[in-house]
C-alpha cells in the first residue's frame, strides 16, 4: 500500500509502461529486448506492483484469498494494492483503470461476472496488464493471462456424494442455494444434483435462494421446516448458508439433521470438529492464490507461465476425519 | 368623469366571481385607459388581486365579459394573456436567483437556435436591449439573487417587457423597496406611459400612486365604489371610499379601563436582509389593553411579532414582561414568560393540516396537560372543549379535521391554542386576514372580550378601518419604525395613513 | 358550492364525533374498505397461501412467521417515528448490523484493554449495543438539525459509515460462536432469539413491548403529539413553542435503538455475529411503514399500521417460500404489492378529501 514517492523512480517506470504501451500497440507481444531492457535498467529496489481485487472481504473466503496472495507476491518482492469491487462490474472496472494508471505489472483477480468482466481485463490487457484470474471463470479465452478455478462441479459432485453416504442414501432433503446471477451457485447446484438424482430414494422437498446470506439461510430454513417436519438433509450452496441452515436446526432441536455446505470456511471446519455440519467441500483458496501469484511473477520475468490459460484445481472433501488438518482454506497434506 | 383624451383599453365589464359560494367580486365594471396610469386600490380582501387574476388570465370570471380594444376576449391562461400583450408583475418576486438577468428574462421561452439549443447570443443581445428601454445599464450575465430587490423588481418588469406588452399591471410593487427605487420605477413608468404602454398599477400607498396615477378605482368587499381621474380626487376622499361607512359598527369596542403595564419593549432591533427590518423599536402594552401596529406590506409588523416571540433574533433592546425581562429569544421561553402569537398565515404558520381540531388547540400546553408524562383523554377533550364553546368554533367535533372548517373557525382555532397557554399578553398578527366580514366582527368581539378578562392585547393589521375599530391604542408602523401613536377616537384615517407613510420615526409629532 | 357554509350550521361542538363515520354511504363503506386495506390485504394473503399450502396456517409456522415478522417491526417502529416527522432513516440496517457486531465482538473476544480483556454479562452487552444505535442516531439528528443535512443524505451516509465501522470490528470477519462461557459470566444473549416464554418467541415478546410502549408514546405522550406536528407543519410547530430540534433528534435516537434492538435479536437468533447482517433491512421497514399508511410527508400515520405493514410483509414472503416461488418472482410479487398498497392510500386520501367537501 505504501508507494514509492522518488521521483526519477517514478520516471523510469513511466517510461516502461510507455514502452509497454507502445509495444502493445504494434501487436507484437512483449519480445523485443527493448521492454525487459527498460525494466532491468530499474534498480532493484524499485518493486513493481500487483494489484489483487476480490470481492468484499467481508466473506472469509475472500479475505483468505487476499491474504494469502498479498503475502506471497510480498515474498516474492512485489508491492501490492488490495481492492475489492462487491460483486459490481461496474467497480471493477473503476480498480482496474486505477490497476492501469498505477502501471500495475500483474493483476490478481476473482471477477465480478463471467460477462460483465471480460471488457474490462481486456482493457488491462491493451494497457499491457496481464490478468491472473482465480476462483471465477470468464466466458472468454485469450483475454485472461490464466483462470486458476477450483473445480467446482467435482467438489460438488464430492459434496454431493457425501451428503448421499451421511442420509444413508435416503430421505427428504433440501436445498439452499447461492445467488442465481451467480455462475458458481448454479455450477454447485447441478454437480449436487449430478449425485444426488441417482439416488431414486433421496427426494429433494423443497429448493430456495439464499442468496449466500447467514441470516436469510436461517430464515429459510425455519419456513421449509414448517413445511417439511421430516426433513432430513439441507445441502447448501456455500458455508455461511451451512451456518444459517444450522442455526435455525438448533433452534427447532434438529440437531440430527445432516448439513453439508461448500467452501472449507473455518467456522465450518470448527463446527464439523464440535459434531454441527457434517461435511464441507473446501476450495483451495489459498493454494490458488498462491499459484496466481507465482505465475505472474514468472509471467513478468519471461512473458509466458508455461502452462495452459484454464487451470482447474480440484477441492478436497473435508468431514470430521479431517477436519483439524484444516486452516484458512489449506489443508495439511 | 374621464379626461376627453382618455380612450378606454383593456375594460372588465359586469364582472363577478364566486369561490365555492363566498363572492370575491360582485358585477365590477373596471376601465384601464390607454397609455395611461390606472390605481387600483382598496383594503386586504377587496378583490384586487381576483380581479387582476381575471384580467391576466389566471383566472376565469364567473359572469361578465372582458373587452380589449373594444372586441371581447377570453383568456384560457396567463400564456393566452400574454400573446393578447397583457403582462403581470406579482407582489412576490418570481425569480430564479441562481439563474442570469438574461436567464430570468427568457425562462421558459428561451430563443432557440440550430439543432434547438438556446441561443445564448440572442438571448443576451435581447436582454440588453430590453434593459437599455428601462435605462438600465447592467449585464445580461449578472446572477439575479447578487442584484437588490429594487433591481430584481427592474428584471421582473424587463421579463414581461421582452414580450410585446400593451397592458402592463403591477399588483404592489413598491412593498419592498427603498425609495430611491421607487423613485427609478416611477421614472420607468412615466417612459412606459409615453410608448403607449398601459399600466395598471396596484397600491396600498396613497402618497405614492397619487404622484403617478392618472385614475384611481376604489374596490370595497367585491364591489366598484369608486372611480375617478386622480385630479379629482384627494387623500381623504379615496380614504373614504376605501372605508366606507358602517364598517366601523362592526367591531364595537368599548375602551375598558386601562391597567399597568404587562409588556414593554425597549429599543428593539432587528437586521433583515436590506438594512434592519426592526429600528429601535419601543412600545408598551397595559392590562386590559388592546394596542392596535397599523403598517402597510413590508412596515415591519410581522417582524415585530416574530421578535417579540422569539421565532426572530433580535440584535439589540429588551422585553419585559410584567417585569421581568425576557433573556431567551426562543418561542417555549416567550410562551413560559406569558406571551402568545397567533401568526399571520394560519395556514403556513398557524394550523397543523393533518391534525384534529383537539390537537390543534391543545398543542401550546402539552406539557401543561400531561400528568407523569401521559396525557389524559378527558382533560384533553375537556380542555380543547372548554376553548372550542367560549370561542363559539363551529365545528362537527373535537376530532374532526381542521382542514374541514371554515376560515374564520379555523382562526378561530389557533387563538384557542394561544389562549389556552393562559398568556399575559396576546400577540396577533392580521387575526382577520382572509376571513368573512361575519368571522371579523366576532373575532373583534373575541379580543374584546379578552382585553376586558384583563390580558393585554397587541395587534398588527394593515387594515385602517379595523385598526381604529379594535384598538384603544393605535401605534403606526413604516420602514421598521415606530412612526406615530395616537389614541383611537382622537384620530382620523388620514393622519394614520400619513404616518404610514413616513419616514421618520415618532418622536416630536403631534 | 357550499362546502364551508354546510359544516357551520351545526354549531355546538359535539365532542368526540368521528366525523367521516357519522353517516352511512357507499362512499364512506369503500372508505372504510380502504382505511383498514392493510388488514384486508392480510387477510387475503393467509386465505391465499392456506390454499396453496396446509402448513401455512399452523401454529407452529404463524408461530415462526410472527417471530421472523418481529425483527421488521421493530425497526419499522423506529423508523416510523422519523417519518412522522417528515424525515427518513436510511441508516437502520446498518445500525443494526453495527450493533450485532459491537456486541458479538464483546461476547466472543470481550474488550481487549491494554494487558487485560473484560467480558461484561450479556444484559450489559445488549444495553450496550442499543446504547450503541442510539448513539449512532443521535448523530444522525444532529447531522440532520444542526448541520442541516437533509435527511435522505445524512442517513444514507450513515448507512455506509455504519457498514463499515461494522466490518472494521472484525476486519471483515465473523464472531461465529456468541454463547459465552459461564466463566466469563456472559452466557445467555441467545435467550433474546432463540428462546420462548409462556409459549412465544422471547423476540415475539420484545416487539409486543416495543409496540405498545410507541403506541402509548405516540397517542398519549407530550413528545409524541409534538412528533406529528412537526411532521404536519414544521412552522407551525416552531410558533407553538415546539422545540423541532429536539424532537427530530429523538427520532432519529429512537430509529437508532430500535435498529440496534432488531440487529441484537438478528445476531441471537443466528448466534452468529458477521458484518452483512441486515444488509438493506432500512428499506423492509420503511415499506412496512409505508404499507401502514404512513405518509412519507410527516405527520400522519400509526405505529399499529406499521405493525400491520410489517405483517404483510413477512407473512407474504414466508408464505412465498413455504410454496416454492422463486426468488425472482418473490421480489416482483412483494414489490407490487407495496406499491399497491401507497396506490390505495392515494385513494383514501381522495375519497376522504371529497367527502370533507360534501
Amino acid at each position: 500500500m505504501t508507494s514509492s514517492s522518488a521521483s526519477p523512480r517514478r520516471a523510469l517506470g513511466a517510461l516502461a509502461a510507455a514502452t509497454l504501451l507502445t509495444l502493445a500497440g504494434c501487436g507484437t507481444s512483449g519480445e523485443q529486448p527493448a521492454a525487459s531492457g527498460a525494466s532491468s535498467a530499474a534498480p532493484a529496489a524499485a518493486a513493481k506492483l500487483i494489484v489483487i481485487i476480490t470481492p468484499s472481504p467481508d466473506n472469509v473466503f475472500f479475505k483468505a484469498e487476499q491474504d494469502a496472495a498479498a503475502a506471497q507476491a510480498k515474498k516474492l518482492g512485489y508491492e501490492t494494492l488490495v481492492l475489492s469491487h462487491d460483486d459490481d462490474p461496474t467497480k471493477q472496472s473503476q480498480e482496474i483503470d486505477t490497476a492501469i494508471s498505477r502501471k500495475a505489472a500483474a493483476i490478481i483477480l476473482d471477477n465480478a461476472g463471467a460477462d460483465a468482466s471480460v471488457a474490462a481485463i481486456q482493457k488491462a490487457k491493451d494497457a499491457g496488464i496481464p490478468s491472473f484470474l482465480i476462483d471465477r471463470e470468464i466466458n472468454k479465452a485469450g483475454v485472461a493471462a490464466a483462470q486458476i478455478v477450483s473445480n467446482n462441479a467435482q467438489g460438488a459432485a464430492l459434496g454431493g456424494q457425501e451428503f448421499a453416504r451421511l442420509m444413508g442414501n435416503k430421505g427428504k432433503y433440501a436445498e439452499l442455494t447461492g445467488k442465481p446471477t451467480d455462475t458458481n451457485a448454479g455450477v454447485r447446484s447441478q454437480g449436487y444434483h449430478s449425485i444426488l438424482d441417482q439416488y431414486g430414494d433421496m427426494k429433494m422437498v423443497a429448493q430456495q435462494a439464499a442468496n449466500w446470506d447467514q441470516a436469510t439461510a436461517l430464515s429459510i430454513t425455519q419456513t421449509i421446516l414448517q413445511a417439511h417436519p421430516d426433513l432430513k438433509g439441507i445441502i447448501a450452496g456455500n458455508d455461511t448458508m451451512a451456518l444459517g441452515a444450522y442455526a435455525a436446526l438448533k433452534a427447532a432441536k434438529k440437531t440430527d439433521v445432516i448439513v453439508v455446505g461448500f467452501d472449507g470456511s473455518p467456522d465450518v471446519v470448527d463446527s464439523i470438529t464440535g459434531g454441527g455440519v457434517k461435511a464441507t467441500v473446501l476450495q483451495p483458496a489459498a493454494k490458488i492464490s498462491e499459484m496466481a501469484v507465482d505465475q505472474a511473477d514468472k509471467f513478468i520475468k519471461t512473458k509466458s507461465t508455461g502452462l495452459p490459460e484454464k487451470q482447474s484445481i480440484d477441492c478436497t472433501l473435508v468431514n470430521k476425519d479431517n477436519a483439524a488438518d484444516v486452516t484458512n482454506f489449506a489443508i495439511k497434506s | 368623469m374621464t379626461a376627453p383624451a382618455s380612450r378606454p383599453l383593456l375594460v372588465a365589464e359586469n364582472v363577478s366571481k364566486s369561490y365555492g359560494g363566498v363572492r370575491a367580486l360582485r358585477e365590477v365594471t373596471f376601465t384601464a385607459y390607454h397609455g395611461e396610469v390606472n390605481v387600483l386600490v382598496g383594503e386586504n380582501g377587496a378583490g384586487k388581486s381576483t380581479l387582476m387574476k381575471i384580467l391576466a388570465g389566471a383566472e376565469s370570471p364567473t359572469a361578465g365579459r372582458i373587452l380589449l380594444d373594444g372586441a371581447e376576449v377570453t383568456f384560457r391562461s396567463p400564456r393566452d394573456a400574454m400573446s393578447h400583450g397583457i403582462g403581470i408583475i406579482h407582489q412576490e418576486l418570481s425569480l430564479f436567483p441562481d439563474l442570469s438577468i438574461a436567464e430570468n428574462i427568457f425562462a421558459g421561452r428561451e430563443p432557440r437556435g440550430a439543432l434547438g439549443m438556446v441561443d445564448f447570443a440572442a438571448e443576451k443581445a435581447r436582454t440588453a436591449a430590453v434593459l437599455a428601454r428601462l435605462g438600465r445599464r447592467l449585464d445580461p450575465g449578472t446572477p439575479v439573487g447578487l442584484l437588490p430587490i429594487g433591481q430584481q423588481q427592474l428584471v421582473e418588469i424587463a421579463r414581461v417587457l421582452a414580450e410585446d406588452v400593451r397592458v402592463l399591471i403591477m399588483d404592489e410593487p413598491t412593498s419592498a423597496l427603498s425609495n430611491q427605487e421607487v423613485d427609478t420605477l416611477f421614472e420607468v413608468m412615466d417612459d412606459l406611459r409615453r410608448d403607449g404602454v398601459t399600466v395598471i398599477y396596484i397600491s396600498h400607498r396613497l402618497e405614492e400612486f397619487r404622484r403617478i396615477g392618472d385614475h384611481v378605482t376604489v374596490l370595497r368587499d367585491g364591489t366598484l365604489v369608486a372611480h375617478a381621474p386622480m385630479t379629482e380626487t384627494d387623500t381623504g376622499w379615496i380614504v373614504r371610499q376605501m372605508v366606507g361607512r358602517g364598517q366601523e359598527g362592526l367591531f364595537a369596542r368599548d375602551s375598558a379601563a386601562t391597567g399597568e403595564v404587562l409588556m414593554s419593549v425597549t429599543g428593539l432591533t432587528a437586521p433583515g436582509p436590506a438594512g434592519a427590518v426592526l429600528d429601535s423599536v419601543s412600545l408598551e402594552v397595559r392590562r386590559g389593553e388592546v394596542v392596535g401596529v397599523y403598517g402597510l406590506m413590508g412596515a415591519g409588523r410581522t417582524e415585530l411579532m416574530e421578535c417579540l416571540m422569539g421565532a426572530r433574533q433580535a440584535t439589540e433592546g429588551e422585553i419585559r414582561v410584567r417585569g421581568r425581562v425576557c433573556a431567551e429569544a426562543t418561542v417555549p421561553a416567550r410562551l413560559a414568560a406569558g406571551l402568545a402569537l397567533v401568526p399571520e398565515d394560519r395556514q403556513r404558520e398557524g394550523l397543523v393540516q393533518t391534525m384534529s381540531v383537539q390537537n390543534n388547540v391543545l398543542l401550546s400546553s402539552l406539557t401543561a396537560l400531561a400528568r407523569r408524562w401521559l396525557l389524559s383523554p378527558r382533560r384533553e377533550r375537556a380542555g380543547a372543549g372548554e376553548q372550542v364553546a367560549d370561542l363559539a368554533i363551529k365545528t362537527p367535533g373535537l376530532r374532526a379535521e381542521v382542514t374541514a372548517l371554515s376560515g374564520g373557525n379555523q382562526q378561530k382555532v389557533v387563538l384557542a391554542r394561544a389562549l389556552l397557554t393562559e398568556p399575559t399578553v396576546l400577540l396577533l398578527d392580521e387575526p382577520t386576514r382572509g376571513v368573512d366580514v361575519g368571522a371579523k366582527a366576532e373575532i373583534a368581539r373575541v379580543i374584546g372580550d379578552l382585553a376586558g378578562r384583563g390580558l393585554g392585547v397587541l395587534f398588527a393589521s394593515s387594515e385602517l378601518a379595523e385598526v381604529m375599530a379594535m384598538a384603544d391604542r393605535i401605534l403606526v408602523m413604516a420602514k421598521g419604525r415606530i412612526t406615530g401613536e395616537f389614541q383611537a377616537g382622537q384620530v382620523s384615517e388620514k393622519e394614520l395613513v400619513a404616518a404610514s407613510a413616513s419616514d421618520k420615526a415618532f418622536g416630536g409629532r403631534p | 358550492m357550499t362546502a364551508t357554509v354546510k359544516g357551520e350550521t351545526r354549531s355546538a361542538p359535539a365532542p368526540d364525533g368521528p366525523a367521516a363515520a357519522s353517516r352511512w354511504s357507499p362512499r364512506a363503506g369503500l372508505l372504510l374498505l380502504l382505511r383498514g386495506r392493510t388488514a384486508i390485504v392480510l387477510v387475503l394473503l393467509i386465505v391465499v397461501f392456506h390454499t396453496l399450502s396446509p402448513h401455512y396456517l399452523s401454529d407452529s409456522n404463524l408461530l415462526l412467521m410472527t417471530k421472523h415478522v418481529s425483527i421488521n417491526a421493530i425497526l419499522a417502529i423506529g423508523v416510523t417515528f422519523v417519518i412522522l416527522t417528515g424525515g427518513i432513516d436510511l441508516s437502520v440496517g446498518s445500525i443494526a448490523g453495527l450493533a450485532g457486531m459491537i456486541c458479538g465482538g464483546l461476547l466472543y473476544e470481550g474488550l481487549r484493554l491494554p494487558g487485560d480483556t473484560v467480558y461484561f454479562s450479556a444484559v450489559m452487552v445488549i444495553l450496550i449495543g442499543i446504547l450503541a444505535g442510539t448513539g449512532v442516531g443521535a448523530l444522525n439528528g444532529l447531522l440532520i438539525t444542526r448541520l442541516r443535512v437533509a435527511p435522505f443524505i445524512a442517513t444514507l451516509g450513515m448507512l455506509y459509515v455504519a457498514r463499515g465501522f461494522a466490518s472494521l470490528r472484525s476486519d471483515g470477519g465473523t464472531f461465529p460462536d456468541l454463547a459465552g462461557r459461564p466463566a466469563r459470566g456472559n452466557t445467555g444473549f441467545s435467550i433474546i432469539g432463540v428462546n420462548t416464554w409462556l409459549g412465544l418467541p422471547v423476540a415475539v415478546w420484545i416487539m409486543v413491548v416495543v409496540a405498545a410502549a410507541a403506541i402509548l408514546v405516540t397517542t398519549r405522550t407530550p413528545f409524541g403529539r409534538r412528533v406529528y406536528a412537526v411532521g404536519g407543519n414544521e412552522r407551525a410547530a416552531v410558533l407553538a413553542g415546539i422545540r423541532t430540534g429536539r424532537i427530530k433528534t429523538a427520532t432519529y435516537m429512537i430509529s437508532g435503538a430500535c435498529a440496534a434492538l432488531a440487529g441484537l435479536l438478528l445476531t441471537s437468533e443466528l448466534g452468529a455475529a458477521y458484518p452483512d447482517t441486515a444488509t438493506t433491512y432500512e428499506l423492509n421497514a420503511i415499506a412496512a411503514a409505508v404499507l401502514g399508511g404512513t405518509s412519507l410527508f410527516g405527520g400522519r400515520g400509526t405505529i399499529a399500521g406499521t405493525v400491520m405493514g410489517a405483517f404483510v410483509i413477512g407473512f407474504l414472503s414466508d408464505g412465498l417460500v413455504l410454496v416454492g416461488v422463486s426468488a425472482f418472482w418473490q421480489l416482483v410479487v412483494k414489490g407490487s404489492v407495496i406499491v399497491l398498497a401507497v396506490v390505495m392510500e392515494q385513494a383514501q386520501q381522495r375519497v376522504q378529501a371529497r367527502m370533507a367537501a360534501h
